[in-house]
């Protein structure tokens, strides 16, 4: 069955992946460990897990404005997510991450995509369209 | 400018704001008067590289443009500990930086260097507790910065949306404080109440009642918590700060969304959440100066390390800017301070520096480099858990001095 959501476009782009839905609130300086890609901080439901590849969806973005650089460097060690979603309207500093690495982006999606996103469904960002396409 | 009559750097630095003022809708560019610029960390690899590469490219800045913090501590690499090889790559920004145009400040606090842009004029800056200091303290405009900085310093442009536009800088939350001063009159008290209230408001933009920040540094401390835990670019206090002198004016004369209490009860669990040491445990670590610590509160660091020390095995590092550890040492305050055994670092950190597990391990360092850090500032407290890898302790400067000349949290 394939369900498609409608969200607005931040940075072009089409990228499919599996679905990294995280509950909460997420820092790209902090909560992520620069050399593996993997969310490290201490009570993140998604301690544990790898962003390279995946489409990460989260509520909102937080943080040290820093997020911006160390998505840059993900990306240059190919360990990036390969699509972000953010429930909020986007951050302007994780923006400009995502316009320099090529990152599709998009936010204020339909309701209900997150929780639809649980579990690790592949997913298709495009976000030219403006659509999160389901693809399991 | 977007048809290279002024050279491809410029017309590229200019496609790329369009693209981001076509992210978010925006209607047109303005000129800006400043940027603060996100110095390349070399902890960040290839950071220092493009920066050397970019600059060759012949790109000038066209507002004063200051930079900020770096990994090492430029004046005298070796006193932190970096290694050789990350200090010299760190080094090598210097030169490009200048061939920019811009100015080697290395600091997260530009404004205490005497870079206060007037009331309502765009900007664009980096570094979030400045960015927060900027729009809320200064009333000057910018959103929340990052690499894009460097187009917005050689073009002189920023789209026109944000932070810029006045519907944006309405109050969302109320936050009603009922805390009694005599709680709120140390710098870590304020950044726990920034703390709290940055993980309610997330993105949106709190006005604070009942509240009276008598210190620039409380505001300071403030504003970069309520950044930490969330995503604060912009907060109001009524009779205070300048675009709200009163709540009504905060709100733009309309309700606020949400309507919250705080009590110390609140601001206690803050330092619960950040103090994951022991008390009676030992402390291999002591960090003040996040954001970098102004004269006055070297003068008093100083003062209260007079004829004392900090035994082996503790680090303790004093963080400011360049400029003021100049005068700091004309003063003599530096020496009082490194006397006793504690170091006054410029230009960079803990959390920025090479202390950081991923650098650590990638350059053969113990990981993590720290057990135990005790600190003023919740913003230091809740990166370096995770970042160092470390236990953290939330308190006083009297108690993170203590805790230096002790070796252990009381």
């Amino acid at each position: 069955m394939t369900r498609t959501f409608k969200a607005s476009k931040v940075v072009r782009g089409v990228a499919e992946g599996e679905a990294l839905a995280c509950p909460g609130s997420f820092s790209f300086l902090g909560d992520v460990d620069m050399q593996t890609g993997e969310i490290i901080a201490a009570g993140h439901p998604c301690r544990g897990m790898r962003l390279a590849g995946r489409v990460l969806a989260y509520p909102e973005t937080k943080g040290s404005s820093g997020g911006c650089v160390v998505l840059i460097t993900l990306a240059r060690r190919g360990l990036a997510p390969a699509a972000l979603i953010t429930e909020k309207p986007a951050d302007y500093n994780l923006a400009e991450g995502a316009i320099l690495a090529a990152i599709p982006f998009v936010c204020e999606p339909e309701a209900g995509l997150l929780e639809s996103l649980a579990g690790g469904v592949r997913v298709r960002v495009d976000a030219d369209r403006g659509t999160v396409e389901l693809l399991d | 400018m977007l048809d290279g009559a002024e050279g491809p750097v410029v017309a590229e630095a200019l496609d790329y704001l369009v693209q981001l003022g076509e992210a978010f809708g925006a209607e047109r560019l303005v000129d800006i008067t400043y940027c603060h610029y996100p110095a390349e960390m070399a902890i960040y690899e290839g950071s220092v590289e493009e920066a050397v590469a970019y600059s060759a490219r012949g790109g000038r800045v066209r507002v004063p443009t200051t930079t900020s913090t770096l990994c090492a501590d430029l004046e005298r690499p070796a006193s932190t500990g970096c290694p050789a090889a990350l200090a010299t790559l760190q080094a090598q920004v210097e030169g490009a930086h200048r061939r920019m145009g811009m100015l080697e400040t290395y600091t997260c606090t530009p404004q205490l260097l005497g870079f206060v842009p007037p009331f309502g004029s765009y900007i664009a800056s980096v570094e979030s507790s400045a960015i927060v200091y900027f729009n809320s303290v200064l009333g000057a405009r910018t959103n929340r910065g990052g690499l894009f900085t460097r187009y917005s310093a050689i073009t002189g442009k920023y789209p026109l949306m944000g932070y810029l536009l006045d519907d944006n800088r309405r109050g969302t939350h109320r936050f009603d404080v009922h805390v009694p001063p005599k709680h709120l009159a140390t710098y870590d008290a304020w950044c726990a109440l920034g703390f709290h209230i940055g993980a309610i408001v997330g993105g949106a933009v709190p006005v604070i009642t009942g509240v009276r920040p008598d210190r620039q540094e409380w505001l300071l401390g403030l504003g970069a918590a309520l950044a930490t835990s969330g995503s604060v670019t912009l907060f109001h206090i009524p009779g205070v700060t300048p675009e709200a002198r009163t709540v009504d004016e905060a709100f733009h004369g309309q309700p606020p969304q949400e309507v919250h209490e705080v009590t110390l009860q609140d601001l206690d669990a803050v330092y619960e959440r950040l103090t994951t040491i022991p008390r009676g445990s030992a402390v291999d670590f002591v960090t003040l100066g996040c954001p970098h610590y102004n004269l006055a509160q070297l003068k008093n660091v100083a003062e209260k390390l007079a004829g004392r020390r900090v035994p082996e095995g503790v680090r303790f590092w004093v963080c400011t800017n360049r400029m003021t550890r100049r005068q700091a040492e004309y003063s003599g305050y530096v020496q009082a301070i490194e006397a006793a055994g504690a170091l006054c670092v410029a230009d960079t950190c803990p959390v920025e520096s090479h202390m950081r597990l991923s650098t650590c391990r990638e350059h053969g360092l113990r990981a993590p480099n720290v057990e135990a850090m005790v600190t003023d500032s919740a913003k230091m407290a809740r990166y370096v858990g995770d970042l160092i890898g470390c236990q953290t302790a939330l308190t006083d400067v009297d108690s993170c001095i203590r805790a230096a000349l002790s070796g252990v949290f009381s």
